[in-house]
């Protein structure tokens, strides 16, 4: 039995591989998304106008209100229905950077207030200019603050990226549920597509884990 | 010490004119319809009770703090309060005023994750255009001239709090500063360490250094300071002559308050002998001091024969 789910999954890592591959495509365009969108609605949660900080807060919470799988239809189907009609892939990428982009918003806010005040005092005394003091002195002490968070809002989006199926995407899911279908072997392809999740994550966490050691060492 | 330290002149006599500034906190007032100058080369001591405000009036100095009415002339700028101005200070105005005016804050607040030459370094090169190599250079002679040479190299956290105090006097003594705040600079150390910053500003003062000094170091605002201005209630009540004030004052709020200092400090009086007992050693050449002092004696020759 053993050598059975071998020989499946050999049969069949070939196929999971590519879906993996487009999974993780998704993952990456729609992380540098959320990173970029993040970081513009983090300035304006952090804006000195009261109006772009509302705009910052509404946008956070109402992303947060909604489960991903809504907006991902909202970016497909709901924007097909009037007119803009986005492939399949894009609309997924959109989907979850828009999706993230309130988390990250919410790790950076967090990492630059949890920079002490009299760093920001001892740079504005120092006639730095905001963007000075923002560069050199808050974001470099930020930066621990904000990797560990943002290391699992990344183990997220891969997760979530598996939504894409319902759209008709041949991610690493479409491909696991097309497979059981073919050999009546469900568990056993589940279990590959679980394992090869795994892997991904290991090395991601390893890997992040490592720089945030670095950081860790640099600053202290 | 200090060598490099230049005082600039500016063409008024006086450094600093508040008049008659009110400050709020919300609703709250800290202080009403306060009024105090600072001449070119003064130094200007500030006492008074925990939670007077004496923090606040000298953030309002450097535009850390907006205050309400009033204003405040700083080195020729001038500074309206928010009620009477519809916009705050320009920008242009906000950057002189911070590069003209240094300040040194209780909890030293170096950045943590420079180097202490880097941190002294730093303003000089982003805001005054100096180049790198150039800052460096002069950070390590400020540094140096301040007895912490061996240092120059080490990241804040590694420095004890006295040290890491003189590395903050040296960041603000970077930027070339006329005009100096000092907000209770030694209280956060441990009493044997508070000496040799003491040692530092007193050096400064030394070289004719514009200041503003809140402290709780009666002994030493007696010692250096030429005004004492006593904060209490709301309202700075009482200004003179530091010694008349502190061996003599003359309203009850001054007398209660000043007894009630020397009355803590008293049995403690152990404690604080100490303190200044580590002072006078700060002061006695150590080796560095020496070379310190060797290399401003050979800069200043040196200037003195390209004349
Ligand atoms: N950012 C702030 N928001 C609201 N209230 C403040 C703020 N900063 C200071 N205060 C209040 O203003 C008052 C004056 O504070 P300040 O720090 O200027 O006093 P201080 O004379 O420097 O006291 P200390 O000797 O304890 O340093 C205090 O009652 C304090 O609680
Ligand atoms: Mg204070």
């Amino acid at each position: 039995m053993f050598a059975g789910i071998l020989t499946l999954w050999g049969q069949y890592f070939g196929n999971f591989l590519g879906g993996l591959g487009i999974s993780l495509e998704i993952t990456v365009a729609g992380l540098a998304f959320a990173l970029v969108a993040g970081a513009g609605f983090a300035a304006l949660r952090l804006a000195r106008f009261r109006v772009l900080r509302l705009i910052g807060t509404a946008y956070v919470e109402v992303v947060r209100a909604t489960p991903m799988l809504l907006v991902l239809y909202i970016m497909y189907f709901g924007l097909g229905q009037v007119g803009i009609k986005l492939p399949a892939y894009w609309a997924a990428v959109i989907a979850l950077g828009t999706f993230y982009a309130a988390q990250f918003t919410e790790i950076f806010r967090g990492g630059i207030q949890s920079v002490d005040r009299g760093q920001r005092e001892a740079a504005d005394a120092l006639g730095l200019s905001r963007w000075q003091r923002l560069r050199k002195v808050v974001l470099p002490q930020a930066v621990m603050t904000i990797l560990l968070p943002s290391t699992n809002a990344l183990a997220d989006i891969i997760k979530d990226s598996s939504l894409v199926i319902t759209i008709g995407l041949s991610d690493l899911m479409a491909r696991t549920y097309e497979a059981t279908s073919a050999t009546f072997e469900p568990m056993d392809m589940f279990l590959l597509a679980g394992v090869m999740y795994l892997v991904v994550y290991l090395l991601l966490s390893r890997v992040l884990g490592r720089l945030e050691l670095n950081v860790q060492r640099r600053h202290g | 010490m200090f060598s490099d330290v230049m005082v600039n002149s500016t063409p008024s006599d006086i450094a600093v004119d508040i008049r008659s500034v009110t400050k709020k906190f919300g609703e709250r007032t800290i202080f009403g319809d306060v009024s105090l100058q600072v001449r070119q080369g003064e130094v200007v001591a500030l006492i008074g009770p925990s939670g007077a405000g004496k923090s606040t009036l000298i953030r309002c100095v450097n535009c850390l703090t907006p205050f309400e009415s009033g204003s405040i002339m700083v080195l020729g700028h001038e500074l309206h309060g928010t009620n009477e101005a519809k916009r705050g200070p320009s920008r242009e105005m906000l950057k002189s005023i911070r590069t003209e005016t240094g300040m040194v804050f209780q909890s030293f607040n170096l950045f943590p994750h420079m180097s202490v030459v880097d941190n002294v370094a730093l303003a000089p090169v982003l805001v005054l255009g100096t180049s790198r190599e150039e800052a460096r250079e002069q950070a390590r002679e400020l540094l140096c001239s301040i007895g912490l040479s061996h240092r120059v190299d080490a990241y804040p956290r590694h420095l004890s709090g006295g040290e890491q105090q003189r590395v903050a006097i040296c960041r603000a003594l970077a930027m070339k500063p006329s005009l100096m705040l000092f907000d209770e600079p030694t209280s956060a150390l441990d009493p044997e360490l508070v000496g040799e910053v003491l040692g530092a500003i007193r050096a400064l003062v030394d070289r004719g250094m514009t200041m503003m000094l809140v402290t709780h170091e009666m002994m030493f605002a007696r010692d250096v300071a030429d005004t004492v201005a006593v904060m209490a209630d709301g309202a700075l009540v009482e200004i003179g002559p530091a010694r008349q004030v502190l061996d003599d004052p003359q309203t009850d709020r001054c007398k209660s308050f000043l007894s009630r200092v020397l009355q803590q400090k008293a049995p403690s009086a152990n404690t604080s002998a100490p303190s200044m007992g580590a002072q006078i050693a700060a002061d006695a050449p150590t080796q560095e001091h020496e070379q310190a002092r060797d290399t401003d004696r050979k800069r200043k020759h040196a200037e003195e024969v390209e004349r």
